[in-house]
């Protein structure tokens, strides 16, 4: 068990992160924090379902080291919905029928949260490109790729 | 404003969205210890040593069990074969031999490590072994005879050493029908397996106390996983109850028992919770997966090219145990002449067991391969007799008054003629014909299909607050049949809007019985039973709405959550004050409706052994396909894809593109990228890397035209939705394969390998 | 096991120097997590290098060179590879998805030596030269052929880092090509893959050929007959063609799990010829 030396901030909270050295982030979101948004899968880095934000860039968490995140910035599902309210990309995927069993759901939020803040208006082959890393097994993609296509950026990009 | 045909969101989005919904893989319990089985590391051979000792001695562990500590049982859906743990004998990589119970699942996986296990290794049967029947061929189940049937011995259905069920269809005179053909066609399809690859794993989490087993899953059919637990356990089914959670997807994949049993037994053993889960290899090497299938069909055809005779020989693998496959080793004899007018058919049904992972239901069972096999023969004889593809189908296409094999006349089969004039609107095939470049080629096929007929039931209750519950094990594998389809359908009754519907978790001990989210048929026989319900609600609430208003029960109407008279705006009441004023004046207002589909009417002569004999209220649908394949690397690629779909009312049409747009993909995935083969006995696809999963970049937008034909039994004249999209994938997408390279498709998946070796051949 | 991390290089090599083969370095960690978590790996300590500074940058200095901590997604977007070594950024941008690249480093890619590993062929074929270091003996600078030996198998001592990759120039009338060969439109492991680059002269003939092929050999190489053959010639297809069926010569195509040895033999040829094809318009085409 190590003690890491510098905190890393979940969801905008400075915490510190007890694991082993083969703990993933994932056991360390869903066990030690309690966060059981993100998902998962497969462990094997193929299906998306753990995907996390780490410094705004998506990873599956399944494969990647707790002890990594160190110093740096861990966003999950449950710091996307901003007080409580939808984000504009959830509100739109709940509209557009992109949930189904809703599994891959918040690994898609996150690929997606990060898509949209490189680029407010992806069109459907970057999305889709983009998405390459989240499998969903139940809707086949299209009302997904069309929410984040359809939903403009507010004023000022904010999603 | 109705609510039926609207695009409602499903109830459960947000909380799915936020990433707040407990699935089964997500629920705990205080104090729970954790599970980690031991599986046969070989598809078949005795066990000669198990030998546990250590790992009962290893830190952490609380139990370790094996056959030796299993109730004396076997379970089974359709047949009991099987015990709790491999017993003597292993008979599929991923049998479970043994379990340990520990603190953590780390500790439960050491102490896994820990077990001496020997299997003296024996040669396993494959299907093609199987097929041969050659006597040397070692049984799967020497003891097969001494298996009963879970209905009773006067049940029982041909079967014979490593055939698990046969059923054929053997009317007279279809040889000499083949003797005087002016011409035969023959054709073959082989089609592999294919896992359901929900993204949530499977889960159990199981209590035992005063008596009972408590059982928390994320499974499809509650009511089945709780006989099977029961089963096992040897004790009556009301000693078990089964709550169902958020299911992370399913697809057939989660009707049976798997986890929960073993769970069960070991939190009687061990007197805390206990907690199972699969990992990802786990899970695909022992979920009940599509069988693989090989399918032979020949018609016989006279001068006019009238299909007057045909044979289908279905041989399908079981795998090592049987579950539902005997049942569904029915649906060959219903498919055997697609959608077309075919003489007399004969058709050979057969089930085999086979040493590797039992086999099980999969979206469409069997319509996958079975349309693929009819729809290639059918290109096949078209272009035999020269003539084209289109028009040979719409020259033969079953009308009103047709019959299915099994006698069921068909009162409304000329909406197939619909479906492809529909088709030909959005996409003409002489055009699309046109069109095709040196690379593209183009496949049309239709289809009918069920909705299965078992039966459903749902509680209607009127809350003091204006809301209404609903109590029903329905479950809602992530289609939207409760959280769409029960809550529109009644919030549309009662004038509310669909967050002010509460639909009950499942629970076997509170619900009624339902048959699962299985055929297509929760939206038809559980929104029919809930739809009744509600209108018997309704009729107590309007009568004391009446009371209320002093006005004439039959003059009131149901609007924005509250009761009034027609044409009075002034004259309303809050439904919340009518149920309450109900609750405390007659007493709580609630109504159960119960709801099956009415025996449909067949020739019991038609089949030997057929145990599901009929297709209820069936739909029709067409689809087509443009594929074009690349002559470098010999993939293809679907690019343009049209279903045409029978769903006698659109509940939600959201809903409906995404079973139908999901449904495609899968079947996409099936015929071009995931591939789930068999070498000795185990599988060489073991993981998400290589039982490839399509992505995004891969599925084309499904364009689509839904038919409204209602029918008189559907809640709004719905019927299934969640199936038909997958049947004929695999069967458009092999014609336009076969049509861009030249050479017939003889096998699903179809593989760049195979179309380079077409391109070559051309 | 230890988990050691360090954003400074010095203190990277003063570990590796102490650990010796106890040490496992950690950069974006994709392979390594699974196969510690499957028990195929148990090492003493992780060294966790992902973020130190220094070695991550793509700096010009008389040959490019590539930071072995710049990872697939940087490699994807920077402007001097898109610019001159386009087969490096392409490669890069078809390792897995952008979970992967956002974290996967050329680095580990390259040491972790599978035979499939997507940037190998486009780095050969632009000659690139290891560049290793160590507390005890500095910088070194090894052919990447010598470098990557065999399955999984990298001429790396236990105390050294891999630091970068420099590339040769690409000079007016010079070119390169990447195409790789898997099911799926993404998330694939090369079922093939092929790297081209060609110099052509004035007379647009080929006058320099190298081409490196993966998956098809336990380590991903110069087809050295095959580039041989394709000097001299312009874009003929039966020539090239011929010159295909001599990299098949050179391959061991293999049945695994991913795709039959039959189909590697099929596609290779055609997928060689079209790379050819497209490098050499690239190579002809207007001025660079």
């Amino acid at each position: 068990m190590t003690v890491a030396e510098d905190s890393v901030s979940v969801n905008g909270r400075s915490v510190t992160v007890r694991s082993s050295a083969g703990t993933t982030l994932l056991e360390f979101l869903r066990e030690s924090l309690g966060l059981l948004g993100t998902k998962e899968g497969c462990s094997e880095g193929e299906c998306g379902a753990c995907t996390v934000l780490v410094d705004g860039q998506p990873l599956h968490s399944c494969i990647y080291p707790a002890l990594a995140t160190q110093g740096r910035t861990v966003e999950t599902i449950e710091g996307i919905s901003k007080g409580g309210d939808l984000s504009s990309l959830q509100a739109a995927l709940v509209a557009a029928g992109g949930v189904q069993c809703g599994f891959c759901t918040p690994g898609f939020v996150m690929t997606l949260t990060a898509l949209l803040r490189d680029d407010p208006s992806p069109d459907p082959d970057q999305i889709a490109r983009a998405i390459s890393g989240n499998i969903c097994r139940c809707t086949g993609y299209a009302q997904i790729v069309e929410a984040v296509a359809a939903d403009p950026p507010r004023p000022g990009g904010a999603r | 404003m109705s609510l039926i045909g609207a695009p409602v969101i499903r109830t459960d989005a947000v909380a799915k969205v936020r990433g707040e919904s407990i699935y089964g893989v997500d629920y705990v319990v205080p104090g729970m210890l954790h599970g980690c089985l031991l599986r046969s590391p070989v598809p078949a051979g005795m066990i000669t040593r198990l030998d546990t000792s250590a790992a009962a001695a290893m830190p952490g562990v609380h139990a370790v069990c094996t056959s030796a500590d299993q109730p004396d049982t076997r379970a089974g859906w359709v047949l009991c074969e099987q015990r709790m743990f491999a017993t003597g004998r292993v008979r599929y990589e991923g049998e479970p031999v043994a379990v340990v119970v520990a603190d953590s699942p780390k500790q439960a996986a050491a102490a896994i490590a820990a077990i001496d296990l020997e299997i003296d290794e024996a040669p396993g049967v494959d299907l093609a072994s199987a097929m041969a029947e050659d006597p040397e061929t070692p049984l799967v189940h020497p003891e097969w005879k001494s298996y009963q049937p879970v209905a009773g011995p006067e049940m029982d259905h041909p079967r014979r050493r490593n055939v698990a069920a046969e059923m054929t269809s053997e009317p007279e005179g279809v040889e000499a029908l083949f003797a005087e053909a002016a011409l035969v066609v023959e054709d073959q399809l082989v089609s592999d397996r294919q896992y359901q690859a929900y993204i949530e794993p499977k889960s159990a989490v199981a209590l035992f106390a005063e008596g009972r087993y408590t059982v928390h899953t994320a499974v499809q059919y509650p009511f089945n996983v709780r006989d099977r637990i029961a089963q096992f356990l040897g004790v009556r089914s009301s000693d078990v109850r089964v709550i169902g959670h958020t299911i992370g997807g399913a697809f057939g994949g989660k009707l049976d028992a798997a986890l929960e049993p073993i769970a069960a037994f070991m939190a009687q053993q061990t007197g805390r919770p206990v907690r199972l889960v699969n990992n990802r290899t786990e899970d695909l090497l022992t979920c009940p997966s599509r069988e693989n299938a090989v399918v032979r069909i020949r018609t016989a055809l006279d001068a006019e090219g009238n299909m007057i005779a045909r044979e289908l020989l279905c041989d399908m693998d079981n795998g090592a145990y049987s579950a539902e496959s005997i049942w569904l080793a029915s649906i060959p004899l219903h498919l055997a002449k697609g959608v077309y007018q075919v003489g007399p058919t004969r058709v050979v049904s057969r089930l085999h067991y086979t040493n590797t992972a039992p086999t099980g239901a999969f979206r469409g069972v069997g319509s996958t391969y079975l349309y693929a096999a009819v729809e290639r023969h059918m290109d096949s004889i078209a272009e035999a007799l020269g003539i084209d593809r289109r028009n040979y189908r719409l020259d033969h296409l079953l009308v009103d008054g047709d019959t299915l094999l099994n006698g069921q006349v068909l009162d409304n089969a000329s909406i197939l003629g619909e479906a492809f004039d529909r088709l030909e609107e959005i996409a003409p095939w002489a055009e699309v014909n046109a069109s095709k470049g040196p690379y593209q080629g183009v496949g049309i096929g239709g289809c009918l299909w069920l909705t299965n007929p078992m039966p459903g039931q749902a509680t209607v209750k009127a809350n003091e607050d204006g809301t209404i519950s609903v109590i029903t094990s329905a479950t809602d594998n992530g289609s939207g049949a409760v959280t769409m389809g029960i809550t529109q359908i009644v919030a549309d009754e009662f004038g509310v809007g669909p967050t002010d519907i509460h639909i009950t978790a499942p629970d076997t001990d509170v619900t009624g019985y339902d048959a699962g989210s299985q055929g297509s048929r929760t939206t038809h026989i559980v929104g029919r039973a809930a739809r009744d319900a509600s209108l018997e609600v309704k009729r107590q609430l309007a009568d004391v709405a009446a009371e209320m208003l002093e006005a004439n029960p039959t003059d009131l109407e149901f609007i924005n959550g509250t009761v009034g008279v027609v044409g009075a705006p002034g004259s309303r009441v809050s439904l919340a004050e009518v149920a309450t004023a109900g609750t405390w004046t007659v007493g709580p207002i609630a109504a159960t409706g119960s709801y099956t589909t009415p025996p449909v009417e067949f020739d019991p002569g038609c089949a030997n052994g057929l145990l599901f004999p009929t297709m209820p209220t069936l739909t029709y649908h067409a689809h087509m396909a443009v594929v074009e394949v690349d002559p470098v690397t010999g993939k293809v690629t679907v690019q343009r894809y049209v279903v045409v779909q029978d769903v006698g009312r659109v509940i939600n049409p959201t809903g409906v593109r995404g079973q139908i747009q999901g449904g495609v993909a899968q079947g996409i995935g099936h015929t071009l990228y995931e591939s789930l083969r068999i070498k000795d006995c185990r599988y060489l696809e073991r993981t998400l890397e290589t039982y490839r999963l399509p992505l995004a970049v891969d599925i084309p937008t499904v364009e689509f035209i839904t038919l409204e034909h209602p029918d008189p039994e559907g809640p709004h004249g719905a019927k299934g939705v969640g199936e038909p999209p997958i049947a004929l994938v695999s069967a458009v997408v092999a014609n336009a394969v076969s049509d861009a390279t030249g050479s017939p498709v003889e096998r699903i998946p179809i593989t760049p390998e195979d179309v380079l070796e077409a391109l070559d051949r051309r | 096991m230890d988990f050691r991390r360090t954003d400074d290089i010095e203190e990277a090599l003063a570990s590796l120097a102490e650990l010796g083969p106890d040490a496992q370095i950690l950069a974006g960690g994709t392979d390594l997590m699974m196969q510690i978590q499957r028990g195929e790996l148990d090492p003493g300590t992780l060294v966790h290098i992902e973020r130190v500074d220094g070695i991550g940058e793509i700096t010009e200095n008389g040959r490019l060179t590539v930071g072995a901590l710049a990872t697939h997604l940087e490699l994807s977007r920077h402007p001097a590879l898109l610019d001159r070594y386009p087969s490096i950024s392409y490669s890069a941008s078809l390792v897995g998805g952008w979970q992967t690249q956002a974290v996967g480093t050329i680095g580990g890619n390259v040491c972790n030596a599978s035979p499939a590993a997507d940037l190998l062929p486009p780095l050969l074929v632009h000659g690139a030269r290891v560049l290793v270091a160590s507390q005890d003996r500095g910088e070194r600078e090894v052919p990447l052929p010598d470098f990557v030996v065999g399955r999984r198998n990298i001429a790396r001592e236990p105390d050294e880092l891999v630091t970068g990759f420099s590339l040769d120039p690409v000079e007016e009338g010079t070119a390169d090509s990447y195409r790789k060969v898997g099911r799926r439109g993404a998330m694939e492991v090369a079922i093939v893959g092929v790297a081209v680059r060609l110099s052509v002269d004035s007379e647009a003939t080929i006058k320099e050929a190298r081409v490196a092929v993966c998956s098809v050999g336990p380590v991903p190489f110069r087809a050295t007959a095959a580039e041989e053959s394709l000097i001299g010639l312009t874009a003929d297809s039966d020539e090239i063609a011929a010159a295909g069926q001599l990299l098949l010569e050179q391959s061991q195509p293999i049945d695994d799990a991913r795709a039959t040895a039959r189909y590697r033999t099929m596609v290779l040829p055609r997928v060689f010829e079209s790379v050819v094809t497209d490098c050499y318009l690239r190579a002809t085409g207007p001025s660079r």
